[in-house]
């Protein structure tokens, strides 16, 4: 009886064992991804049953990743990359590790600025970062035209909830600021930020909203996305009726526009299986696809004949984006975080 | 000298050894070596913003966990060997149940309770009927929150070697200072400490390494460590190289606490009269200090193991999951107890061969490796992981994969190898001590009677050492089971294990789904430990 259990152990063990990198099935493509979201397993398991080509996943975070990739050369086993930022794709091809995409597919559907130009790297859904303010405590008139440059003001002081500058999205916002207006400008208004906090950064984009819904702040800066998740009800209901206290405003929208950064990927010059590499991707951009990542993790779509999840919607599709290269992100990136440092946002 | 080849026959299979353990090493040296690389101009911001802060955050937590972790630890230990009380007889074995719970989960508990809407407000709110936003308890996510994560999941190993210490100590010296008119407080203070202090540092060092190398809990408090700065400058600056000057710099300070804690392991010698144990006679209390010693023992055990199995567990029943027993799930489990139980036995057999033969040599390079090697636990695991990575890669890109097709990258053998070198010092702290125990005389009794130097090892030490063996193999288990950073990046294609997939939750903070298996990483760790606490109950003095 115990060693019957013990030899379905190590069986289902060595099992697991096979389908590393060792044996190289013909049909697969191999995935890094910074995305550790369940929904998109349900979405490799979809593609799988679409064209049989099986998907092996590695997840963990978008810069260890990095290191692995770029240590393991052309042996690295991986296909395709995933992340969450534009900034870490702009590094991934810094250090030449993608390879162009050739699809007219791809091209079609994915728009320009939501790629490089070489096509080492597309978009694969949205995100905006934008202001998130109390329904009870403030009215779209109050806050008409706040852009991301009226936060740093007096105004504002202790009112603002937003998380610690060791997060990606800080630094990706801070970064676009540098490109668009240099570090002195920048750092001026970063000062001013920082003195606007309401409490020492702390938690996660969602933890900045539920500040917001409970008047421990009067403003949250955080990703759109977080607040679907809050009210699809799938994070208990103490989420769900924070969620509903709350309303999204889309800042700078007489200026240049909300914030947009992007979850997006590439293939690896190193890939064996491109042309599976290639077929993923596209997947990833179809509109079944999309339809699905909309629903379940509520970034916007990058395929236009897809409509963002009504969770989402339901607090306006038609605002303006940044249209700033989302690429200039991770060329700023460590600019913005020293920048951060000095003006002492923890 | 003059028999160098009959040497070399007789070493070759401690040249085996060395051998290993040089591989063993080589990631490490792979970190330490970028401390030989360029420095660049990173290190002026570095040295002008944030160092300085780095460094004092990393220095009160470390102060702030050694004062309150040898509080419970020794002083618990002390009560539990001298004394009876109430309920203490569980409660000896109790007190190591927060080992079960990495400082991660419970830093995640706390802010689960402590939060203005977190649980424990909420249910005082309920109670107290006061206002919606009143908050009962200070905010957590702060340097002393951490400083209370640490110590109270990082006592056990304060209390573990502490007991054993104070179990051996000279019965007739400690009669002889109450002879001499010692009162209670003066033997404790007086004798029993300064006997104990070997042991007592050893297990220190062992929660000041955890506590510099630990990123889930600091980044979860926004304290922003030593670690915290290692992780800034690779994510945020893209500079690894520094990151690793930095990481290295935190090594050669920990080797400072090693350095520390073998020098006291040398005076530990003289302490044990082996011959005169006695059966301790335990001091019955009473009335009030009947009650205090219970609270004293029982405050670490609840703040360290019951509240977070109870904030967990209500995590749990609110996200009825129907994927509790999935095959992810499932596999998790496997993997996570397999690569336990491999990695407790590697590394086991390697800090027992290790020290069997430092008992017949006195060749310092034994000692040098093994010193490297037990740094390697207070290495941030991700920083480990990069160090294997680019050993691994260079073997791969060089030989492996042209003369045998193999990849060695992303395979097993990778996270086995971080898991030993991580664990070492847990191994090699439990088989040393327990070799301080034999008595020189017994080898050299063995030898004289011409009984071979492997015989001595199987017929002699295996059986006297069974106890440090088995306590070696169940710590070890205890932290792969907990290991997070160095899996994540390490592990193959589609392979989880169960800190792995609680930290894919955690990290997006939904805790419910988080639940489950940080469940079962504490109930595995549970697992190990409760094989601790029978050695623990069995090994008192007389019984072995």
């Amino acid at each position: 009886m115990k060693s019957k259990y013990s030899m379905k152990f190590i069986v289902l063990f060595i099992g697991n064992l096979l389908f590393s990198n060792f044996l190289l099935v013909d049909e697969e493509v191999n995935v890094y991804t910074s995305r550790h979201y369940d929904s998109d397993t349900q979405l490799y398991e979809d593609f799988t049953e679409e064209t049989g080509i099986k998907v092996n996943i590695i997840s963990a975070k978008g810069k260890a990743l990095i290191e692995r990739l770029r240590s393991e050369g052309a042996n690295s086993p991986a296909d395709v990359f995933i992340t969450v930022d534009a900034g870490n794709l702009w590094k991934v091809q810094d250090y030449g590790l993608f390879t162009a995409i050739k699809s007219k597919k791809i091209e079609s559907t994915v728009p320009k600025i939501y790629r490089d130009e070489n096509n080492e790297w597309i978009a694969l859904a949205k995100r905006a970062r934008v202001i998130f303010f109390n329904k009870g405590k403030y009215s779209f008139e109050d806050l008409e035209n706040l852009s991301y440059e009226d936060l740093s003001s007096e105004n504002w002081r202790n009112k603002l909830a937003i998380r610690s500058s060791n997060n990606l999205y800080n630094q990706s916002l801070v970064a676009s600021l540098i490109a668009r207006y240099g570090e002195e400008y920048t750092e001026n208004w970063a000062k001013g930020l920082v003195k606007n906090f309401s409490r020492k950064p702390q938690g996660n984009d969602r933890a900045q909203i539920i500040a917001v819904a409970n008047n421990e702040a009067d403003l949250a800066i955080a990703n759109s996305y977080y607040l679907g998740l809050m009210l699809s009800g799938k994070k208990g209901e103490k989420q769900l009726s924070a969620g509903k206290k709350v309303n999204i405003l889309f800042p700078s929208q007489k200026t240049n526009g909300a914030h947009i950064n992007i979850s997006g990927g590439g293939i690896l010059k190193a890939s064996k299986n491109y042309e599976n590499a290639v077929k993923f991707l596209e997947f990833m951009v179809s509109e079944k696809a999309q339809k699905h990542l909309v629903e379940n993790t509520y970034e916007y779509p990058i395929n236009s004949k897809v409509k963002p999840s009504k969770i989402i919607s339901q607090f306006g599709t038609d605002f303006k984006e940044d249209s700033l290269n989302v690429s200039s992100f991770g060329k700023f990136n460590s600019a913005a975080l020293k920048l951060m440092d000095r003006v002492g946002w923890q | 000298m003059p028999m160098i080849g009959l040497n070399l026959a007789k070493y070759s299979w401690q040249l085996g050894i060395f051998l290993i353990f040089f591989i063993f090493i080589i990631p490490i040296a792979f970190v330490i070596s970028s401390l030989f690389g360029e420095y660049n101009e990173n290190w002026n911001h570095l040295i002008d913003y944030v160092l300085a802060n780095y460094v004092l955050n990393s220095l009160l937590l470390i102060f702030g966990v050694s004062i309150l972790s040898l509080i419970f630890g020794v002083g618990s230990a002390w009560l539990i060997t001298n004394y009876e009380f109430i309920n203490k007889y569980w409660l000896e074995w109790a007190l190591i149940l927060p080992l079960a719970v990495p400082p991660y989960i419970l830093a995640y508990t706390f802010t689960g309770l402590f939060d203005t809407f977190g649980s424990a407000n909420e249910l005082l709110r309920f109670f107290f009927n006061s206002n919606d936003d009143f908050s009962f308890f200070p905010n957590v996510r702060n340097i002393f929150g951490a400083i209370i994560v640490f110590s109270f999941t990082l006592y056990p190993y304060i209390y573990l070697t502490a007991r054993m210490a104070f179990i051996n100590q000279s019965r007739t010296l400690i009669e002889a200072g109450r002879i001499l008119g010692l009162e209670n407080n003066s033997i404790f203070f007086k004798l029993a400490i300064p006997m104990a202090r070997p042991a007592i540092i050893a297990g220190l060092a062992l929660v000041i390494m955890e506590t510099l190398s630990d990123f889930g809990a600091v980044e979860h408090f926004a304290v922003p460590t030593f670690t915290i700065g290692i992780y800034r400058t690779w994510f945020g600056m893209y500079d690894l190289n520094t990151a690793m000057q930095l990481a290295s710099l935190l090594l050669i300070f920990i080797s400072f606490f090693l350095i520390l804690e073998r020098i006291e392991r040398r005076k530990l010698s003289y302490s044990y009269a082996s011959s005169t144990f006695k059966t301790v006679k335990k001091h019955k209390l009473k009335g009030y200090k009947n009650l205090l010693a219970f609270l004293f023992c029982f405050t670490p055990l609840f703040i360290g193991f019951l509240v977070p199995m109870m904030e967990i567990s209500n995590w749990a029943i609110n996200y009825t999951s129907e994927n509790f027993f999935s095959d992810i799930f499932l596999k998790s489990f496997i993997n996570t107890v397999i690569l336990g139980i491999l990695a407790g036995i590697i590394c086991t057999l390697f800090a027992f061969f290790f020290n069997f033969l430092k008992r017949f040599e006195t060749g310092s390079y034994l000692k040098g490796i093994s010193f490297l090697l037990s740094m390697g636990y207070s290495i941030p695991g991700l920083v480990l992981a990069v160090g294997i990575i680019q050993f691994f890669s260079l073997l791969d890109n060089n030989f492996l994969s042209s003369c045998l097709n193999l990849i060695l990258t992303g395979s097993i053998v990778g996270l086995l190898l971080a898991y030993i070198i991580k664990s070492y010092a847990l191994a090699n702290n439990s088989i040393e001590s327990g070799y301080e125990r034999i008595n020189y005389a017994i080898d050299d009794v063995s030898l004289s009677l011409k009984v071979s130097k492997f015989k001595i090892f199987f017929q002699v030490h295996v059986p006297l050492l069974k106890t440090s063996i088995l306590t070696s193999l169940l710590l070890v288990i205890s932290e792969v089971i907990k290991e997070l950073p160095a899996t994540l990046i390490l592990r193959p294609f589609n392979f989880d294990t169960l800190a792995v997939t609680t930290y894919i939750y955690a990290a997006e903070e939904r805790m419910f789904e988080a639940a489950t298996p940080a469940i079962m990483i504490v109930l595995i760790g549970l697992v190990p430990i409760f094989f601790l606490s029978r050695i623990i109950r069995e090994s008192r003095p007389g019984k072995t």
